[in-house]
Order: structure tokens, then C-alpha cells, then sequence
């Protein structure tokens, strides 16, 4: 080949050389049983009442067979991690702001950022804008804030969250509870009310504390950070959803009376009534033998109870979906499992007052007095300082289960 | 020209090298006696499994003949700085050091050396490894299997429950609490869904790789009931150093009581559509 | 080699001072390079040490102005780029380039008698890929997402998209690639100049110690710096063009890559490179103890022949890097006989530099003090290697504090006191003017007492199980209650951090105002040292006539001195 043809083709060719992998590696099949872990095979239905272990059919033991839905194979929601993650966010959000009392309050505090304009303020940055149609206040997230909350987002909440916010990170699958999905809006122990959304110092003040008993833990990330990492989750409602629905109300925390209760046992025994009167367990377990249980709720001794009323129920009418299908939630048992946001009383007590959004857990505030509300927030706290992992906790449970 | 040292013979010299030989080994105690201090006072927690002692048997061997070495080096580097120091008057010995007998000895001492230092190690190591550490032993019987899914950051524990099978709707998961019996060998298979993790039980002096699309195979046997840290010990991330597990050994009567309870609650917990939650995989039996 | 034919001397300050080809100016831009690198990488140093002994605590001085987004304090994605750039700077861009640039550029052509090295073009464009590599690296810090963050192992899956996304792993992977494109260009220089440029009578047998220690740092880099460079082009591209060459298939990703094929790739290059870092130390420190000692080296054929060994078997040992990662029995215990075999070389080496200072003449000058000390901290290290190699108690010990108290002793602390030495001893031939006598040794006691209470103490705590690349070890009550270690070890190092500037205004001082130093003021024998100090541009008038090797100190027959220079015959007894 002349010389001068020789560098153009040289470099031609690498290019090739260069392209071939790309080429090849974009529509690669994921390899069928190749390496583990794979998914077992279809479980059959739970049975209703755990006394024996219902087994699968022996084809899912082998371990071999193809699984029957189309979720755990690698060609998932995140098949391949992106080449490329955007990090620069150039259009700011608007999103629903903390509400009329919020601004006004901040108008008394700044006033040289606010002028009135007829019945409402005109916020001179620009965060907040009164829209006469829907009457509330929006707020702007700028470009520049949602920027760095999105870039640390992705270094600090992706893995689990998902780069989307979508609750499906690389590291989110199959975990139970699975990890939050910024894009439904629903939270679960903010101990805001359900019906409202959280405000940005109930986020805060939950990354602060963490999840017990799950992977979300205190995260050591600065104020300013993760000030901007909430509002970019904000930014994540889809439209008409969420923080970007006029509709839907911010709120705080839930109102916490003080504990009225002076005398721990008295707290205890009468949470132990006001619980089980409640029906709680008709999610939670009961903690009382059924005689007991008849006693507390005034009906005929010899009424008698399913297998699992010392057992949590499963519920499968949650309204949170994982990749399309509603994740069913256990209830826990308070002697066993690690409450989320419970630690003492008062925690408790905010966590039964609000409700768990989106799982089933009503928001109790106003449907029981304030008093029984406390009491059972001692007796639940009671309940697991007594018994979950302490040795005598089987001969507890086994005594409630034990034939009359 | 070697200037070898005029004087008297070896022979001549032997209570000089006697004794000299003595305080050697008398000041070479004086650190391994140390690092016994340093050890009760900042050493790991006693071995909680069968079998940790070897590891700890091996460390102490090691300390002690590297003790021994550091204080012969020691030596011989204080000797000259003491004894040659430049001096009006003083003159080094002129020295080559390639005479077949300086050759001689360097083999010698090489030889010495390695099988004192590092073939005594080897021999005691290489046992140590095919009895046990190479040595898992197989599913059934006596043995407690564990699944191990590292994830970034936390530990997902898998083991059986009470029906003694994997792939079933009792099967117990945990997050960062693992629960094993007494006198029992329980193995692991590690995997990892992201990054590569590294399963490390300090007092069960165990560590092993967690990779994403392979397993390892670990094991050990709980030999002393208690509490015990489960640490990550490769770099994963951020939160890297948050990443900790429990591990809890509890006695036989304990332990099927725990199993029993789990095992409801498990069946309780199983949600047969959520298929996406269910994550086992075939064992792997790879012996190493 | 056409001897005699002298270039005329370049001139204009760019061709002078910045794109030089002459060796000597070559060497010294590495100098100054690999010096500010090491600050930098020190300065990180400290803030790591400053944030495990205070967890939390805003950083003084530095902290608001690194952490603007915070209270000053290292946050922990902060933290994990900290102990990565640490690790690479220090390795990369400031021993690299002092030990193997500065020593290796200057002292070769002047100690085998050439005027240049064969290739200077090659060589200043070894020096201006380092300055490249260099940027790309400093430039990954502003990036969006920060630098790297997967540690200086940068191990796949944590350095591909997966664990880390965004452009800093992927700029930290370029440099890297960049930084050993300059080492291989560096090794390609000196192994041929060393083959072809001998003075006439520069037999191998005449060869100072020094040059034999970066002919074989020189062959490890050629040889193995390409397979770090593979391993980054595989890295960049999984990263960047969608290939899975790290890759596995797993639960949520496909792929048909290898994680552990990184790791191999990595370590097959990783572990010579801790011999690149030595050799060079374990050359200087040869010649220094016979210069000083007033006496010659020890076993210098045997000498040469144990750094040949090391040389040779440091391909085959990298397996003890990854004994925790599953691999067979027999790979395992295969890689542990090596590694112990690998061992007696290393104790040989020992044996003659004891043995090169028994009963000698002891001058106990400044690069005497550093030698000596590397003798020092190399024993500590290297004897607590063998708790490394036993497959046994390395599985208890790896990724623990032990792992990194023994690296730091046997590659930072004892290339770095090689360096020192090396320093010291050529700033006279390097400047013109000496480097003040009464500084330097407070410099090494200030230096070798505070580290080895750091890393010894590392021991500790690594004995005691505290994991390494730990943001915070106060979550943990187990080692929330060995705490104490982290205080200890953190005062001490700020105290050798401290120590440092010591070293730099000794340094920066002497360049300028220093005594002026003669053509040979250590009374060395070393072909350098018949040249004026600093030489000109040509190194020799005519280039020299070898006929005695470089340590013919203290013969019998040498009345009025000790020495003797490499073109003089010895007298007739």
C-alpha cells in the first residue's frame, strides 16, 4: 500500500478495532443460568395460618427451572448500569410550597425579600409565586440547587433509590421493604399525617435518624447537602403528582400532645387495653390470651380466634407498588422485629399519631383520644424493652398460644 | 584482600559465644514478652470458633521469631555504629566480602534463616489451611448453611428454616442480624449484588471476598455462645464503614426455639407473587 | 560511541529551562515535581489522620475551604477520594518521578561516564507525559461527583459505573494510563543507556550499586507498567464505550466480564511496582553504606544478584493481594511459597548491608543517617510481611490497619528515606551547594522516631481487627474502644507531617544560599564526582577511562586517604 494511504487506513482500522466492542457489547442476552444467583421458580400460595412450611414444587428445589415472570432476570429495570448519568439539571421545578402560613411566616422574618401585592406576597428572589388560579404558593427550586442536589443524590442515595429516584437501585433488588421511590410520593414514617405531604425538616430530621433494623442509616452528609438532596427529591414528583399536584398540602409532623402519663405500669395497662380494644391486632399480633382479649373487648368469653392472632398478618393492600406490583408489608411483632422510627415513647407515640403512608397503618390522631393514644405508645415500647431478644421471650409468646 | 579478625580461635572464644548467644535470646524475649502485653490489652476478643486458635497459635509463632530477628538486626546495626564510629586514627577493614568462605556462610545463613522463619510457618500454615480451611464440609448432616448477599450496605442473611431447605416459604431473611447454633459448622456462600464486599467475623478470625457473579465458599464453627461483629472489609462505597452485621450464637435449645419463631414469621412474611423479593440460589459447592 | 563529539549548549530560556533534553534538567523538573506532589499527597495525609483522630471535626485551616458545603469537616465521599488520591499521588506522581525520574536521569549518565542518556528527546517527553498525567489527575478533582473514590486499587466493580458514577474514576484511570506511558518511556531510556553508554572499563562488574538498583526498577517498569495500562483501557472502556470486560452477570446487570480479572490484571503490575519503589532505594542505600562506612559493599556480585532475584520473582508473588478472594488451594499456597521465597533475597540484602557497615570507619553524615534507616524501617517492614504471606493469618489480617502499617514501612517510609538519602547525598552535584549538615539530622530523628510510632501502632490496631478505609471507627463500640490507637497515631503523624518542613526549608534554603560545595565533598569514588558541582551542560571534558569499581574504600595500600576514584588504578601494595 503507498505510504500515504498507510496512516489513513492504520487509523481506520483501529477505529474498527475500537467500535467492535461497542457494537458487541450494547445487545448482549443476558446468559441463561450462567452464574448465580438466579430466581427460584414460582412459590406456591402462602397458606394462611404458619404452623408448617409450605413447600415448593420439587422443580424449584433443583434450582434449574426458567423463572415463570420476567422481573428478577437480568434484563431488569437497570440491566446494565448507564454509561452515562446526567448530572446537570439547566430547568428549575416548581413544586408545591409549605402553604400560605409558611410564606407569610417568612415574610415576617425577611422583609426585605417580600412585598405585598393586594392579598399576597411577592417574593423578590423568585422562590415563591402566588398563582391565582389554583391559590396556593408555588416554590422554584433553581436549576443551580436541583444541580448539586441531583449530583449528590447520585453519590449518596442512588445505589439504593435509584438513579431515577424510582426506588430501584442497583442495590434495591429484592430488598424487603424495598427502598423509597421518590416518584410515588408516598411516605412511610416521616410521621407526617398521610393524607399530606412531608415538609422539608420531617425529611431532614428522618435522614438524621435513620431506619432501625433496615439499611437506611444515620448518613453522615452535611445540612447544606442534604437541604439541596431534598429539594431535588421534590423535583422527582412526576407532573400532575406529588409536589408538582396544587393540590396536595404539605404538612408537618403531626401534632404531639404531651404525655399525660406519670405512672409507667398504669401507661402500660391501660395501653395493653386501648390496644387490643383498637383491634390492633387485627394486623399486629395480640399480647393477651383470647380469654383475656374477650375480657378487654366486652364480647362472649368463648368467642375464639384464628391461629395467627399472636402472629402479624400479611397485607397485601398497600398502595406502594414496586416495579408494578403492590409489595405486600408485615406488620410487626413488636417482641421480634425492629421498629422503624420508634426508639422511645414519644417516637411511637408520632409514628401511631401519623400514620404509615401508603401501608395500611391509618393515621390514628382523632380517631382515639390523645390519652389512649400514649398509653399504647408505652405499652408497644414496654412490649419490645421486655421481650425482643431477651431469652424469655418464647415462653412469653408460648404461653399466649397455649390451648385454654 | 579480606582482613578477617586476628585473634583467637572460635574455639578459644566458645564461653564468649555462649554467653553472648544467651543475652541474645534473653533480650530477644523482651519484645514477643511486649506484644503479650499489647496483646491482652488491644489483641482481638479470644477466638469464638473451633478452630480460630490455630490462627492465633501461627500469630504468635510469627511474633516471636520475628522478634528474635528484629533484635539481631538491631544489634548488628547498633554494634558498628558504636563500636566503628570514624575516628582520628581508626581505619575501616578492607572487605570485599567475596571470598568462597564469606560466600559459604551467606548460604548458610540464607538456608538458616528460611527454614527457620518461613518453613516452620509454611509447614504449620499449609496443615492449618487442607484441615480446615480448605476443608469446607459439605451440605447435610451436622451442617448449618448460610447465603450471604452483600449489598452496598448492608448484609442479607438467607438460611434455611425449620424444614432444613433452602428455596422454601419459611426461609428466614435477615438484614445485618444472623443467628447461628453453638458447636454447629456453619458455611457460607457469599455473593454480592453490586459491588465486591468482604464478609469479616474478627472473632471467628474469618474473612472472605463477596463478589457480584460468583461464590465463595467460607465456613467456620461457632464453638462459644455470645454476640459477635460482622464487618465489611473491602472498600465499597461511602458508607463502607457502616456496613456491619451481627452475628448470634445461641445454644442448640435456644437456637430451635429462634429457628420455630422465624421460621412462622418467615411463612407469615412470604408473599408468593412477589417473586421479585425471593432471592435464592443453587449451592455452591466449590471446594477450593 | 562517538565519544568525543560535544553539542553545543542550547539556548533561550524555554530550550534551557523548560523543554530541556539535557538529563540534569530533566531530573530536576522531576524533582521538583515529585516534591510538590508529595506535599500535596502529605497534606491529605494529615487531613485523613486528622479526621479519624477527630471524627467530624471541621479541618483546621483547610476545611472551609475544600468543604465549602459543610462545616469543614471531611464528609465521607470526601474521605474515600482523600485515601485514593493519597495513595496515587504518593506512588504516582511524587516517588515515581523523585526516586526513579530525579535519581534515575541525573545519576545515570554521570555515573557510567555518558554525556546524556541515549534518547534524550524520549526523555523530556517521559517527563512532560508525567506533567500530563499530572494535570488530568489534579483536574478530576472539580469534576462533578469529585475524583476517584475506589481506593488506589480501584477495584471493578466499585470503579465501574456501577459504584461510581460520573467522569472522576474514568480522568483517574487516564492519568494513571499517562503517568506509566511516561515510566515505560523512562525504562526504555535507561536500560539502553545503561547497555550502551558505559565509559570505556565500565565493566558490569564496575557498575555503582545505585545504577544496578534502577536497571532492574527499569526492567520491571517496561515490562509491567503495559498491563496496568491494559488494565485502564479496560477500565475506560466498560466505563465509557459499554463493554464488560469487568463486568459479571449478576441479578440486575449483564455481562460476561470478571470482576477478579482486574485484580489480576492490577496486582500482576501492582506487585513489582512496590519493587520499582525499592530497587532504587535498595541501590542508593548499597553505595551510601560503603561510601560511609568508608569501606567496600559487602558481596556486591551477591548483592546484584539478590536484587536480580527479587526482580525476577516479584511477577510471580502477586497473588498474596488477593488470597481473600476465593481462589483454589493450589493457586493460594502456590503464591505463598513464592512470596516466602521471595523473602531470602530481601534477607541477603540485608546481610550485606550489616555486613558492609561491621567494622568499617562510620561517617555519620546526613545520608549515612538515612541509609541506615532504611535498613531500619525495611527490617520492621519486612519481617511483618511474613503475617502477610502465611495464607493463615492473612486472611485475619487483610484490609485491616496491619496491611497498611506494613506497606507504608517497606514502600513509603523506606523508599522515602532512600530518596532522602539520595537527596542529601547528590544536592551538591545536583545545586553546587550543600544542604546544611545540622538540619538534615534533626530532619531524621524528627522523621524516623514519629513514624515508627504511626505505623507501628497501625499494627495495633490492625492486630486488633480495625478494618482499613474506614470513614469513622467510632460506630462500632469494638472500636469505639480502641479509639485511642487512631489519637496516638494521628499526633504522631501530624508531628512527622510537622517534621517535613524541616526537609523543605532545608531544601529551598541550600538551593539558593547554601555553602558552595567542592567538585567531590563526600570523598566518593563514583564517577560524578570528578565532574564540577553542579557539571555543565556536556557532564565530562573527555569522557573517563574506568579501571576499579566503585567501592575501593579503605584499601591497605592507599596512604594518604581511603578512597579511591573509579579512573584510578589502585596503588602497587
Amino acid at each position: 500500500m503507498k505510504p500515504r494511504l498507510l496512516r489513513p487506513a492504520s487509523a481506520l482500522l483501529l477505529l474498527a478495532g475500537l467500535a467492535a466492542p461497542l457494537l458487541a457489547g450494547g445487545g448482549q442476552d443476558p446468559p441463561h443460568g450462567a452464574a448465580p444467583p438466579a430466581a427460584p421458580a414460582q412459590p406456591a400460595p402462602q397458606a394462611g395460618v404458619p404452623a408448617h412450611a409450605e413447600s415448593l414444587s420439587s422443580a424449584a428445589t433443583e434450582g434449574g427451572e426458567e423463572p415463570a415472570h420476567g422481573a428478577a432476570a437480568p434484563a431488569g429495570p437497570h440491566a446494565r448500569a448507564p454509561l452515562h448519568v446526567p448530572l446537570r439539571i439547566t430547568e428549575p421545578a416548581r413544586v408545591v410550597s409549605p402553604g400560605e402560613e409558611y410564606v407569610d411566616s417568612l415574610a415576617g422574618k425577611q422583609p426585605g425579600r417580600f412585598r405585598k401585592d393586594g392579598e399576597h406576597w411577592v417574593d423578590n428572589t423568585g422562590e415563591f409565586a402566588w398563582d391565582e388560579d389554583e391559590e396556593i404558593y408555588w416554590q422554584t427550586i433553581s436549576a443551580d440547587q436541583l444541580t448539586r442536589g441531583r449530583q449528590d443524590f447520585v453519590q449518596f442515595c442512588s445505589s439504593c433509590h435509584g438513579l431515577e429516584g424510582d426506588g430501584y437501585g442497583r442495590s434495591a433488588q429484592h430488598l424487603r421493604p424495598p427502598p423509597r421511590s421518590f416518584q410515588q410520593s408516598t411516605f412511610k414514617f416521616t410521621k407526617v399525617p398521610s393524607d399530606k405531604l412531608p415538609n422539608d425538616d420531617a425529611i431532614i430530621t428522618l435522614v438524621r435518624h435513620g431506619l432501625d433494623g433496615t439499611p437506611m442509616y444515620k448518613w453522615a452528609v452535611s445540612e447544606e447537602r442534604l437541604h439541596d438532596i431534598v429539594q431535588y427529591i421534590k423535583s422527582l414528583s412526576p407532573e400532575g403528582s406529588g409536589w408538582r399536584d396544587p393540590t396536595n398540602e404539605i404538612g408537618a409532623v403531626v401534632e404531639t400532645a404531651p404525655d399525660p402519663w406519670t405512672d409507667e405500669s398504669a401507661a402500660i395497662a391501660a395501653g395493653e387495653a386501648a390496644y387490643h380494644r383498637n383491634q390492633c391486632y387485627g394486623c399486629h399480633p395480640a399480647y393477651v390470651t383470647a380469654p383475656r382479649l374477650n375480657e378487654i373487648r366486652g364480647v362472649d368469653p368463648t368467642t375464639a380466634y384464628g391461629a395467627d392472632l399472636t402472629y402479624p398478618k400479611l397485607k397485601k393492600d398497600s398502595s406502594y407498588e414496586v416495579l408494578g406490583y403492590k409489595v405486600a408489608i408485615l406488620p410487626p411483632d413488636f417482641t421480634w422485629q425492629t421498629m422503624r422510627y420508634s426508639a422511645d415513647a414519644r417516637e411511637t407515640y408520632q409514628t401511631i399519631a401519623s400514620g404509615i403512608g401508603g401501608a395500611g397503618m391509618p393515621t390514628w390522631k382523632g380517631a382515639m383520644p390523645d390519652k389512649d393514644l400514649w398509653a399504647i405508645a408505652h405499652y408497644v415500647r414496654h412490649l419490645t424493652d421486655t421481650w425482643k431478644d431477651k431469652p424469655g421471650r418464647a415462653a412469653f409468646m408460648a404461653g399466649l398460644r397455649k390451648a385454654p | 584482600m579480606n582482613a578477617r579478625p586476628s585473634g583467637r580461635s572460635l574455639r578459644a572464644r566458645r564461653p564468649a559465644w555462649l554467653a553472648s548467644l544467651a543475652a541474645l535470646l534473653a533480650l530477644a524475649c523482651a519484645p514477643a514478652l511486649s506484644a503479650q502485653v499489647v496483646a491482652d490489652r488491644w489483641g482481638p476478643n479470644p477466638p469464638a470458633s473451633a478452630e480460630g486458635h490455630r490462627v492465633d497459635t501461627l500469630f504468635w509463632l510469627i511474633t516471636t521469631m520475628i522478634s528474635a530477628s528484629f533484635v539481631i538486626v538491631l544489634l548488628l546495626l547498633l554494634i558498628p555504629v558504636l563500636r566503628d564510629r570514624a575516628r582520628p586514627g581508626h581505619r575501616a577493614s578492607y572487605d570485599h566480602g567475596s571470598s568462597l568462605h564469606d560466600k559459604r556462610f551467606t548460604a548458610i545463613v540464607s538456608v538458616i534463616v528460611f527454614i527457620v522463619l518461613d518453613a516452620s510457618v509454611l509447614y504449620i500454615t499449609m496443615r492449618d489451611l487442607r484441615e480446615v480451611v480448605w476443608n469446607i464440609p459439605r451440605p447435610g448432616g451436622n451442617t448449618y448453611q448460610v447465603e450471604v448477599l452483600a449489598q452496598q450496605w448492608a448484609w442479607n442473611f438467607r438460611v434455611p428454616g425449620p424444614d432444613g431447605r433452602f428455596g422454601t416459604s419459611d426461609d428466614i431473611v435477615t438484614i445485618n442480624a444472623l443467628t447461628l447454633p453453638v458447636d454447629r459448622p456453619a458455611v457460607f456462600n457469599l455473593a454480592s449484588k453490586d459491588v465486591i464486599h468482604s464478609f469479616y467475623v474478627p472473632d471467628m478470625r474469618v474473612k472472605r471476598d463477596a463478589n457480584p457473579g460468583a461464590i465463595n465458599q467460607v465456613w467456620f464453627q461457632p464453638a462459644v455462645t455470645g454476640n459477635y461483629d460482622i464487618l465489611c472489609a473491602e472498600l465499597c462505597g461511602y458508607a463502607h464503614y457502616q456496613m456491619h452485621g451481627t452475628l448470634a450464637v445461641l445454644p442448640q435449645a435456644e437456637f430451635e426455639a429462634w429457628q420455630q419463631e422465624a421460621g412462622a414469621l418467615a411463612l407469615a412474611a412470604w408473599d408468593g407473587n412477589d417473586s421479585e423479593a425471593n432471592w435464592a440460589w443453587e449451592w455452591k459447592e466449590n471446594t477450593p | 560511541m562517538s565519544g568525543d563529539h560535544i553539542h553545543a549548549e542550547p539556548t533561550g530560556f524555554l530550550r534551557k529551562h523548560v523543554f530541556s533534553v539535557d538529563h540534569k534538567v530533566i531530573a530536576k523538573q522531576f524533582m521538583w515535581f515529585g516534591l510538590v506532589w508529595l506535599l500535596i499527597g502529605g497534606v491529605m495525609a494529615m487531613m485523613i489522620r486528622w479526621q479519624l483522630a477527630n471524627p467530624g471535626t471541621p479541618v483546621p485551616l483547610l476545611g472551609k475551604l475544600l468543604y465549602p458545603r459543610g462545616d469543614g469537616s471531611v464528609p465521607p465521599d470526601g474521605y474515600n477520594t482523600l485515601f485514593t488520591m493519597h495513595g496515587t499521588i504518593m506512588i504516582f506522581l511524587g516517588l515515581t518521578p523523585l526516586l526513579i525520574g530525579c535519581f534515575g536521569n541525573f545519576c545515570i549518565p554521570l555515573m557510567i561516564g555518558a554525556r546524556d542518556m541515549i534518547f534524550p528527546l524520549l526523555n523530556m517527553l517521559s517527563f512532560w507525559t508525567v506533567v500530563l498525567g499530572g494535570l488530568v489527575g489534579f483536574y478530576s478533582l472539580f469534576v462533578p461527583l469529585g475524583a476517584a473514590e475506589g481506593g488506589w486499587t480501584a477495584y471493578p466493580t466499585l470503579s465501574g459505573n456501577i459504584g461510581t458514577p460520573g467522569s472522576g474514576e474514568t480522568l483517574w484511570a487516564i492519568a494513571v494510563f499517562l503517568i506509566g506511558a511516561s515510566s515505560i518511556m523512562g525504562g526504555i531510556n535507561y536500560i539502553t543507556t545503561i547497555v550502551r553508554l558505559r565509559a570505556p572499563g565500565m565493566t558490569w562488574g564496575r557498575l555503582p550499586l545505585t545504577i544496578w538498583g534502577l536497571f532492574f526498577t527499569a526492567i520491571l517498569n517496561v515490562l509491567f507498567l503495559p498491563v496496568i495500562g491494559s488494565a485502564m483501557i479496560l477500565m475506560v472502556l466498560d466505563r465509557s464505550f459499554g463493554t464488560s470486560f469487568y463486568v459479571p452477570a449478576t441479578l440486575n446487570q449483564t455481562g460476561g466480564g470478571d470482576p477478579i480479572l482486574y485484580q489480576h490484571l492490577f496486582w500482576i503490575f501492582g506487585h513489582p511496582e512496590v519493587y520499582i519503589l525499592i530497587l532504587p532505594a535498595w541501590g542508593i542505600i548499597s553505595d551510601l553504606l560503603s561510601f560511609f562506612a568508608r569501606k567496600p559493599a559487602f558481596a556486591y556480585r551477591v548483592t546484584v544478584g539478590a536484587m536480580a532475584a527479587v526482580t525476577i520473582l516479584s511477577a510471580v508473588v502477586y497473588g498474596h493481594h488477593m488470597f481473600t478472594t476465593g481462589m483454589t488451594a493450589m493457586l493460594g499456597e502456590s503464591f505463598m511459597l513464592l512470596t516466602m521465597i521471595i523473602s531470602v533475597p530481601g534477607e541477603i540484602l540485608f546481610f550485606n548491608w550489616l555486613h558492609t557497615l561491621w567494622r568499617g570507619n562510620l561517617r555519620f553524615t546526613t545520608p549515612m543517617l538515612f541509609s541506615m534507616g532504611v535498613i531500619f524501617v525495611f527490617g520492621l517492614g519486612g519481617l511483618t510481611g511474613i503475617y502477610l504471606a502465611t495464607i493463615g493469618t492473612d486472611i485475619y489480617l487483610h484490609d485491616t490497619y496491619f496491611v497498611v502499617g506494613h506497606f507504608h514501612l517497606t514502600m513509603a517510609a523506606s523508599s522515602l528515606f532512600g530518596a532522602f538519602a539520595g537527596t542529601y547525598f547528590w544536592f551538591p552535584k545536583l545545586f553546587g551547594r550543600m544542604m546544611s549538615e545540622k538540619l538534615g539530622k534533626l530532619h531524621f530523628w524528627t522523621t524516623i522516631i514519629p513514624l515508627t510510632i504511626v505505623f507501628c501502632t497501625m499494627f495495633i490496631s490492625g492486630y486488633a481487627g480495625m478494618p482499613r478505609r474506614y470513614y469513622n471507627h467510632t460506630d462500632l463500640p469494638f472500636l469505639r474502644s480502641i479509639q485511642h490507637l487512631n489519637v496516638i497515631t494521628s499526633v504522631a503523624a501530624f508531628f512527622l507531617g510537622g517534621a517535613q518542613l524541616i526537609f523543605a526549608f532545608n531544601f529551598i534554603r541550600s538551593r539558593w544560599w547554601g555553602a558552595k560545595a567542592g567538585v567531590n565533598p563526600w570523598q566518593v569514588g563514583t564517577l560524578e564526582w570528578t565532574t564540577p558541582s553542579p557539571p555543565p551542560h556536556h557532564n565530562f571534558d573527555t569522557i573517563p577511562t574506568v579501571v576499579t569499581g566503585p567501592h575501593e574504600y579503605s584499601h591497605p595500600a592507599l596512604k594518604d586517604r581511603d578512597w579511591l576514584p573509579q579512573t584510578e588504578n589502585l596503588p602497587v601494595a
